[in-house]
């Protein structure tokens, strides 16, 4: 069976939404293209994708299976119609928060079409032309430092890092060993300082928490606001206070900008630009590729725009299916820019707590 | 209310008004005020100023603090005058609002001395300035053991904020944590404070998230924290961390005479709405306990419920749902003791949204019974029985032990033990906390230490 062209959609144009999702649920779901795992995981769905699932809202029909991903040989997850040479980029793999690490494969077309996404956004966002990137953040088994590593090789710079191991890091905090999560991330930042101070680096990717902490020194903070033309963060949240600090008084004269993504969703996503007095952070999607949706918590229902939802998350391409992913982010659901399926996305995040359990006993 | 009261947090470079805030309600449930949370980030940099501010003199801190508490007792802050803000405390906190005012008073007053009120913890042997003329033959100068304190405030009585205005009086910049129940009085006491001559990078407010608060403590050189036996265990063995843990304030009741006492009894477990660490907890009688319990839950129980914005209003009111968890928490908690008063439920429902905590007055049948340990922030009392053989034993752990003996072997024993932070005898109820009195060791000891100054 020949590809559908319009998975093959020229990179600098958009696929028609349910034209799309036919096609790739075809591709996925015959038994001369479909990987694997999937053509066995269809058997017991009680429905068939090919018939049945048209559009972006018929992506809910699935069965959120990202935990299969847990066990599945890395093998089984390529869609046979790439035939017996798919050209693998890397096996990448998720945080590890909850149980054994959630494991995708990323092969050559996808990485080049989020790539190319990824420089029009760069663009956008006037970041520059040259220089080098440190990412200071998870690399590893994570594809967050692989994604600094494509978008620094694109614009011609190097990609410097220092590693993170966030599987550590989670552990020390879990088994309550808060020192010496905070020995590890001091010894990260120790790292990132020897780059920073002899090296052009003039991109810097790393997480909230890191971007906080670098923000500690006071000589860091200089040499990043006279070296730094933008830094990137992403892997957690940031809260909008933070934000603004980070904007106006930490960082005044570097650009900041935020990402969203998962290993789920294989990428991540810019944030749209909107004036800087804004304090929503909206994260638009890769539609059709890479696609939110925003639901209650209990009934799985939409909520209403401007509410608070669960994070559902599709990506739907050649490459991969991973449709109705439930994550455990919370966001404030926001309508889409013309064109794009399903919702945008603000204000990712848990929402504060003020104390961290009811305590009845005592005075206090 | 209209309109929601702004609390924003106090940092140094002024007041911030953050998009993360936190709507407090008074107790039916009607928000009354938001409170902006500051997150880590922010938290870092003001700790960092207050650690680069300078310290005023101490003659300008003196003036500053007694400026500010009269500004704070009588005066219009941020707008609020002293009537509504004790109307909203105890709209939100459910205290009395007699207590309210007294306490308002209070921390007024304390203020105004709390310049002169450290001077009870300086060493006998020590001066404040190696300027001194007993320097020139060596001599211990007193000095801070830092520069900048943390508070993790509670929110049980206002009260809580006259202890950390002498760490002010001593030089320290002061960063507090308020309560997210009651978060008015430390908003309203730094606002007066920076009206009064302190710097914004002086004295802070920063309501965190939970996350967040430890941060206050990493980045201050000593701090104070109020909370229950969770918070002695979490930092019992930083040295750097003074716990105000639980009160479990005791009364010894030995010789025949109780009927005398019965007055200071019932003060002692119900002054304060019985909120405070220095409420009466557990009352042990030489002798049998019962016919004092019945006594002191006949006076406890002709107390009226009212709302606590009545002028004759006592006991502490809670919105219903928590009023009711902490009844089941009590009762849940009864394990064999005999209830004198409050055995089927202490809740008072005001038909508000609100409940009334009503008096409790428990039997146990040993001093050892672990009831009486059991500390509620409300009046709820726990009556033992005590004989000489019993010894001291049950009577330790205790922030305020008032003993009526003539035993004084027993008292030497009492004042000896190091687990009894006060010890108060005769007819004086648990609740005296005079300014020249410890109330759990000075706080300048803590905050304090002395340095050898030789000038030859």
């Amino acid at each position: 069976m020949a590809t559908d062209p319009i998975l093959d959609c020229p990179l600098d144009q958009v696929p028609e939404g349910p034209e799309f999702i036919q096609a790739a649920m075809r591709w996925h779901f015959s038994p001369e293209t479909g990987s694997p795992y999937w053509l066995e995981r269809a058997k017991t769905l009680g429905f068939d994708p090919r018939e049945d699932v048209r559009t972006f809202e018929d992506l809910r029909r699935f069965p959120n299976v990202a935990n299969e991903l847990r066990d599945i040989r890395v093998e089984d997850l390529i869609p046979r119609g790439y035939g017996p040479d798919a050209d693998v980029i890397g096996v990448y793999e998720s945080g590890g928060t909850t149980g054994p690490p959630k494991r995708v494969v990323l092969l050559r077309d996808w990485v080049e079409r989020l790539m190319h996404r990824t420089e029009q956004d760069l663009q956008a966002k006037g970041y520059p032309e040259s220089g080098h990137w440190l990412s200071l953040g998870p690399t590893g088994p994570h594809v967050f430092g692989e994604l600094v590593r494509w978008q620094a090789a694109r614009r011609g710079g190097i990609r410097f890092t220092v590693d993170m191991d966030p599987r550590w890091v989670k552990r020390c905090i879990a088994e309550g060993r808060g020192d010496e999560a905070e020995r590890y991330a001091e010894h990260l930042i120790d790292q990132s300082t020897y780059i920073l101070e002899t090296q052009d680096v003039r991109v810097l990717v790393t997480t909230p928490p890191l971007l906080t902490r670098l923000a500690r020194r006071n000589a860091l903070v200089d040499l990043i606001n006279s070296k730094i033309a933008a830094i990137s963060w992403g892997g957690a949240h940031m809260d909008p206070d933070t934000r603004y600090l980070l904007r106006t008084e930490v960082f005044p004269n570097v650009k900041i900008y935020g990402t969203y993504g998962s290993t789920m969703i294989l990428g991540g996503l810019g944030e749209r630009v909107a004036p800087p007095e804004e304090d929503l952070v909206v994260f638009d999607t890769f539609s059709p590729y890479i696609t939110f949706s925003v639901v209650d918590q209990e009934t799985g229902e939409a909520v209403r725009y401007g509410d608070r939802g669960q994070v559902v998350m599709h990506h739907v391409s050649k490459s991969f299916l991973l449709p109705n992913n439930l994550e455990r982010d919370q966001a404030t659901r926001v309508a889409p820019p013309p064109g794009q399926m399903g919702d945008s996305v603000a204000d990712v995040g848990p929402l504060p707590t003020f104390e961290n359990e009811t305590v009845i006993e005592g005075v206090y | 209310m209209d309109e929601l009261i702004r609390l924003d947090a106090l940092g140094a470079g002024g007041p911030y008004h953050s998009r993360s805030r936190l709507t407090i309600t008074e107790l039916t449930g009607t928000p009354v005020a938001e409170l902006s949370l500051v997150p880590r980030l922010f938290v870092q940099r003001t700790m960092a100023a207050l650690r680069e501010a300078r310290t005023l003199p101490a003659h300008e801190r003196a003036t500053a603090l007694a400026r500010a508490g009269r500004l704070f007792a009588t005066g219009v802050v941020d707008g609020i005058s002293a009537e509504e803000y004790q109307h909203i405390v105890s709209r939100v906190s459910g205290m009395p609002i007699t207590v309210v005012r007294s306490a308002t008073a209070g921390i007024g007053r304390r203020a105004g001395e709390a310049y002169r009120t450290t001077r009870y913890a300086r060493p006998e042997g020590a001066v404040d300035d190696w300027r001194d003329p007993l320097t020139r033959n060596g001599q211990a100068v007193w000095t801070r053991r830092g520069d900048v304190f943390a508070v993790h405030a509670a929110g049980n009585h206002p009260g809580v904020h006259t202890l950390w205005l002498e760490a002010l009086a001593l030089g320290y910049r002061v960063a507090v944590r308020p309560s997210r129940r009651e978060p008015f009085t430390p908003h309203r006491l730094i606002t007066a404070l920076r009206e009064s001559g302190f710097g914004d990078d002086q004295v802070v407010l920063l309501p965190t998230d939970y996350a967040v608060a430890d941060d206050i403590i990493r980045d201050a050189d000593l701090a104070m924290v109020y909370g229950g036996e969770e918070v002695v265990n979490k930092y019992g063995n930083d040295v750097r961390v003074l716990p105000q843990g639980p009160g479990r304030s005791k009364i010894l009741l030995t010789g025949h005479d109780w009927e005398s006492h019965l007055g200071t009894i019932v003060d002692s477990v119900s002054a304060f709405g019985g909120t405070a660490c220095v409420n009466t907890t557990a009352v042990f009688v030489e002798g049998d306990p019962a016919p004092v319990a019945e006594a002191v839950a006949e006076r406890l129980s002709a107390i009226p419920s009212l709302p606590p914005e009545d002028e004759g209003a006592v006991l502490p009111v809670q919105p219903v749902a928590d009023a009711h968890a902490i009844e089941k928490y009590l009762l849940d908690h009864v394990n064999g003791a005999t209830p004198v008063l409050g055995g089927d439920g202490v809740v008072d429902d005001l038909g508000d949204g609100s409940g009334v905590l009503r008096p409790a007055v428990f039997l146990v049948d040993r001093p050892d019974a672990p009831q009486t340990g059991i500390e509620l922030s409300f009046p709820c009392a726990w009556f033992a029985p005590w004989s000489r053989a019993d010894g001291i034993e049950p009577l330790r752990n205790t922030l305020v032990l008032t003993a009526v003996t003539d035993d004084d072997g027993l008292v030497d024993r009492l004042v000896e033990d190091p687990s009894i932070r006060n010890v108060y005898l005769g007819d004086t109820p648990t609740y005296l906390m005079p300014p020249w009195v410890p109330h759990d060791a000075y706080l300048g000891e803590f905050l304090m230490r002395t340095k050898g100054v030789i000038r030859t």
